[in-house]
């Protein structure tokens, strides 16, 4: 029985927040690893076994893809799946391994140019880059998948793909003002919703990180909508997806073909 | 990683400290430092020498620090018991900031108070209604505790 909430002005109610969603975050960490296992498809069926629609879908969804990696869900599965399901693909082909290390490579200046702090700037660069020289150096996958289930180094990567995100919306900041809502401006929304961990990536997101990036990828949404099959969404429209996402309400797992 | 940051943190701030500010380790803990801030110029708490306690989590610099006042203030985002009601330090972090962007953005606070968000209601209304009054609480509290 709850009793009626009375204000008291010495409670920090942010804290008890804040105490309350770590406890969540710990909870998700013992049930999913950050990236997990390639698992087959079918998984994903027997998930919806109770659910007539999304049953449907992942039958539909079985058709184009063979595979599954899952994600933790803590916010940052959208940046973590893609960082991941990319450095996989750049594993096995040098001529993009070389377009995208130039690509971050010069993000730097970039980002230090539009004002960002440069120690942590550059430290975040420099993880960021140390892990992707190891992608060149054509590590073991399982080596890879070890770095992206280590939260420390794992979580540097989330963060500096934000940045480059946060630094991609400021900088086209006239075209992306358009699809901010609330308000806000863009750089509030980046300090509101792209730079802080945790918080969850939508189309702005997603098309401003394959822009910046100059990486195509697909998204397959999975989700009540009504027919029977899954809807693909390509960024940048036009282009040939080099990854592919699959999206559940609110989170974002990796699919393959 | 986290102890590497901080580390960095504290060179930083040793090599290029924010105005009216400093900050470093209490002890050999290097996860626990003691900050102060000097009142700002054109604000009531002018004069006085504000001290704030800093506790980095584990995961620093994913989560954000814990910061609180030690000296007691009047001001409408801070309570009692130090805890201050400042946006970076909650659901804005990003582990792109520092601890002397937080101290600045503590100091911006001073000089301007966020009524809208208020910590402690009493004093943001007596902030919105009778801002010569409020001045005058928080120059005497400044003297009494901060001087």
């Amino acid at each position: 029985m709850s009793s009626e909430f009375k204000y008291d002005p010495e409670v920090n109610y942010d804290e008890a927040t804040m105490a309350q969603q770590r406890q969540i975050e710990k909870e998700v960490a013992t049930k999913q690893q950050l990236i997990g296992p390639q698992e087959d498809l079918s998984q994903l069926e027997m998930e919806f076994a109770e659910d007539a629609v999304y049953f449907q879908k992942t039958k539909c969804l079985q058709k184009k893809y063979s595979h599954m990696r899952r994600t933790r869900g803590d916010g940052n599965c959208f940046y973590r799946a893609f960082c991941f399901a990319y450095f996989e693909t750049l594993l096995h082909n040098r001529t993009e391994y070389d377009r995208f290390k130039d690509i971050a490579a010069r993000s730097k200046e970039m980002l230090l140019s539009l004002g960002f702090p440069q120690f942590t700037l550059e430290d975040f660069h420099d993880v960021f880059m140390e892990v992707l020289e190891k992608v060149g150096s054509q590590c073991a996958l399982d080596d890879l998948l070890d770095t992206f289930n280590d939260q420390g180094h794992s979580d540097y990567l989330v963060v500096y793909l934000r940045l480059l995100v946060s630094g991609h919306l400021q900088k086209e900041d006239e075209f992306y003002s358009n699809f901010v809502e609330g308000g806000r401006s863009v750089q509030e929304f980046c300090s509101q919703e792209v730079e802080p961990m945790g918080k969850e990536s939508d189309h702005i997101h997603i098309s401003a990180l394959t822009a910046a990036t100059g990486v195509s990828i697909q998204v397959e949404y999975l989700d009540r909508g009504s027919d029977d099959s899954v809807i693909g969404h390509v960024f940048p429209e036009g282009t040939t997806p080099q990854i592919y996402l699959l999206y559940k309400p609110g989170h974002y797992d990796i699919l393959y073909k | 990683m986290a102890l590497k940051r901080i580390n960095k943190e504290l060179q930083d701030m040793s090599k290029d400290p924010p105005a009216g500010c400093s900050a470093g380790p209490v002890g050999d803990d290097l996860f626990h430092w003691q900050a102060t801030i000097m009142g700002p110029p054109d604000s009531p708490y002018q004069g006085g020498v504000f001290f704030l306690t800093i506790h980095f989590p584990t995961d620093y610099p994913f989560k954000p620090p814990k910061v609180s006042f030690t000296t007691r203030i009047y001001h409408p985002n801070i309570n009692s018991n130090g805890s201050i009601c400042l946006d970076i330090l909650r659901s804005q972090w990003s582990p792109a900031l520092t601890i002397s962007k937080v101290l600045l953005s503590i100091c911006s606070l001073l000089t301007d108070p966020n009524p809208e968000d208020p910590l402690v209601p009493e004093i943001a209304r007596l902030y919105k209604t009778d801002r010569d009054k409020y001045a005058r609480l928080a120059r005497d509290w400044t003297q009494k505790y901060a001087m």
